[in-house]
């Protein structure tokens, strides 16, 4: 048996050693290196902005990666296209099956080959941001502070806290089933309704900032810290009024036990705004109060922080950037490792050009997983037929389907996709890169991969 | 052990139909044909473009499935993979890689085989060596020549030292000193026991080596056996003797005409261009 598996394990490194060498000898490999290089390296001087320092790391961090995943994902699709069909085509693959090469391990070969380049790309990617961001920060005229500042801000993993809920569930299903039982609540809503408006309605108040007014919430740190980096605070303002004239506002950042610190801003409505937090503030916190004092006296718009996905989020220092940096390339690479999967099935079944193609829809398609998912929630894409009330048709009903299918089969890759979370700092956890793994490549690439093999050898090879 | 007389290829009613995009019949490209290829002989498969020949070839590869009929080689299914490590194809076209080197091209197919180490080093050595490319080794196939290409072509169907050999076309390309080297190869593997199936327009190289031939047209074998009996007539002789006076010929001549009604015809044999130009180059070689 362990000679067999010897054996084969044989035919699918040369097979994946032939993939590679091929790329490399067909100069891929060099092209793509380069466009890598250049891009990478130019996209930031071409986009420099005001050309501070931290948005030259804000451009290097976030158009960067952006551009390598994007080459990178059409690249892989390519190759993994051509990477059957093409020998098909042009009859190599006839000598290589007349081997005893059983075709899973053809198939195999040519995957891990494409996985193995990709990792290498991707690995030179890492290597000239980290370079990048070396240059920028030595070459900047910036002081020491702004320098560390900027450090604080962009090369940091940071792990996301939301504001407590001013009221538990348990507390709001007590309320909400006394509300019913004693007959105030509307007719034909049951208390677990009661109970979600309960809450939606608490958490909406609680944000809700009157002229000169303040709201407060409390965040929890559960881990304690070490208090050497800083915190960031991100938050938006809404305004009830169309215009956006500045806001002067007061930050009261207390911990448990230690004196407040207040920190004066000015904020537009509709914009984000990121607040850096000491980190001796949060230093071995157990939680943090934070309040905020509206100082426009004259205005009588009435402001409220964003909801829906966008409230107040307090950012903790997590870990190092670098490995955060390099968890995101791991989760990157089964991304890509399903690509290739996606794109070598393709080929096993159709011409290059067709496989081509059909990946290159399907990858679109996964792209637009955001769309989709909104469409598959809100049913957004039904048009009122004229003269008729808004009425599903059975057109819509199919569509709608389809979209909510398409919604569960991408909704795992648009979770698992860290290039939003490297562009702003957050942690990307040992257990969110599992779940890529798992995910990705345990379940989409191996059914892929699956469906591709039991195809590919049922094909003749005329 | 085999049996000396065991089939290593045997077809039965062997059918194969291929279909359009919509499922229906195009094109019959192999009718039921019969087909018994035997261990150590050296079998020609001839016939005009489009008769069958790169189907059954295919079929007998595993590459295409018969639509009907039965096929065997090496006595199990031509798709069960233990049977590929017993044989080796060369192409008619050179289906390599072009950016490998001689080297390796033959190390990737020993690797395809499960060979390591030193065995699968010293394999390619001699392989490298017995089709003359040891100075070539470590140029990339894409600049070899076509006769340099059929070379690695064979080195590489004889990896595995199969028991079944399939080659398409072995001598295009070849310069005259090359093909008879192929077919002296060829006709020693035939001598160790190796079966040996040949697809090939060139009829002459054929007669030299194959000992049995099964013409084809039209997806169907018109014509089987050895080449002997095919090219033997019961009622044609052909005579072959040193050059006797022009009385005695004639006599011979007239006698013969009266026994069989026909004047025979007298041609004068020499010496083939194939000959002359092997011992010439030879004699130049072995001068210099």
């Amino acid at each position: 048996m362990s000679h067999y598996f010897g054996k084969s394990l044989t035919r699918i490194s040369a097979l994946a050693g032939l993939t590679v060498r091929d790329a490399a000898r067909s100069r891929l490999l060099v092209s793509l290196g380069g466009i890598l290089i250049i891009g990478l390296i130019g996209l930031p001087l071409l986009i420099s902005g005001d050309n501070t320092l931290t948005r030259r790391l804000q451009v290097i961090l976030n158009y960067t990666l952006s551009f390598a995943v994007t080459m990178l994902s059409i690249v892989t699709l390519w190759t993994a296209c051509g990477g059957v069909s093409s020998e098909i085509q042009d009859r190599r693959l006839y000598l290589v099956l007349t081997k005893p090469v059983h075709r899973y391990e053809l198939w195999l070969g040519k995957w891990l080959g494409i996985v193995a380049l990709n990792a290498l790309l991707l690995t030179l990617t890492g290597f000239i941001i980290g370079i990048m961001i070396w240059h920028t920060l030595f070459t900047s005229p910036e002081s020491e502070t702004g320098k560390r500042q900027a450090c604080e801000q962009f090369l940091l993993a940071r792990q996301s806290r939301l504001p407590e809920s001013p009221i538990s569930e348990k507390q709001a299903q007590a309320s909400a089933a006394a509300l019913v039982k004693s007959g105030r609540a509307p007719a034909g809503i049951d208390a677990a309704q009661v109970a979600t408006e309960l809450m939606k309605e608490l958490k909406n108040a609680r944000f809700v900032i009157a002229p000169t007014g303040t709201v407060h919430f409390t965040t929890l740190i559960t881990t304690p810290l070490s208090g050497i980096n800083d915190g960031l605070l991100n938050y938006k303002i809404e305004s009830s009024r169309p215009e956006r004239s500045p806001i002067p506002a007061l930050w009261e950042i207390q911990a448990a036990g230690k004196k407040a610190i207040h920190l004066s801003v000015t904020n537009y409505p509709g914009l984000p705004n990121r607040l850096l937090i000491p980190g001796a503030v949060m230093k071995n916190a157990p939680s943090l109060t934070l309040s905020y004092h509206r100082l426009d006296s004259s205005s009588s718009a009435t402001l409220f922080m964003a909801q829906n996905g966008q409230e107040p989020e307090l950012l903790i220092p997590s870990g190092s950037w670098a490995m955060n940096l390099g968890r995101g390339l791991l989760m990157i690479l089964c991304r890509l490792a399903f690509l290739s999967a996606l794109g070598l099935t393709a080929g096993c079944l159709l011409s290059t050009p067709v496989a081509v193609f059909a990946a290159f829809f399907i990858m679109v398609l996964l792209a637009m997983s955001g769309y989709v998912e909104s469409v598959a929630t809100s049913g957004a894409f039904y048009i009122p037929h004229e003269g008729h009330e808004l009425s599903k048709t059975w057109l819509d009903k199919v569509i709608l389907s389809q979209f909510k299918g398409l919604n569960r089969l991408t909704q795992p890759l648009l979770r698992l996709d860290p290039v939003p979370l490297l562009e702003e700092g957050r942690r990307i956890s040992w257990l969110l890169t599992t779940q890529a793994v798992a995910w990705l490549v345990g379940l989409y690439t191996a059914v892929t991969a699956l469906i591709g093999m039991i195809l590919f050898n049922r094909r003749e090879l005329g | 052990m085999m049996k000396d007389e065991e089939l290593v290829i045997e077809a039965r009613d062997l059918t194969k139909v291929f279909l359009d995009f919509w499922g229906r019949p195009k094109v019959r490209a192999v009718n039921g044909i019969h087909l018994d290829v035997r261990r150590g002989e050296i079998f020609g498969l001839l016939g005009p473009n489009g008769s069958g020949k790169s189907t059954t070839i295919k079929m007998i590869l595993g590459l295409l499935h018969p639509t009907s009929g039965q096929l065997s080689v090496l006595g199990q299914s031509p798709r069960a993979v233990s049977v590929k490590s017993r044989m080796g194809f060369m192409p008619e076209e050179s289906y390599l890689y072009k950016y490998l080197t001689a080297d390796e091209i033959l190390n990737f197919y020993a690797n395809l085989y499960g060979m390591t180490g030193s065995a699968k080093t010293e394999r390619v050595n001699a392989l490298i060596e017995q089709v003359g490319l040891s100075q070539a080794r470590d140029r990339r196939v894409g600049e070899f020549s076509k006769g340099m290409a059929r070379r690695i072509g064979l080195a590489q169907a004889l990896l595995n030292d199969p028991d079944l050999i399939l080659l398409d076309e072995p001598t295009s390309g070849l310069d005259p000193i090359a093909c008879r080297e192929v077919k002296d190869l060829l006709l020693a593997l035939a001598r160790q026991g190796k079966t040996i199936l040949i697809c090939s327009h060139h009829l002459a190289d054929m007669q030299d080596i194959c000992s049995r031939v099964a013409i084809l047209l039209q997806g169907e074998v018109c014509a089987t056996g050895s080449v002997q009996e095919l090219l033997s007539t019961p009622d044609t002789l052909k005579l072959t003797l040193q050059a006797p006076s022009q009385t005695t010929l004639m006599a011979v001549l007239d006698l013969l005409e009266r026994e069989t009604g026909t004047r025979p015809q007298v041609d004068l044999t020499g010496r083939t261009l194939e000959s002359v130009y092997i011992e010439t180059v030879s004699k130049r070689k072995s001068a210099s």
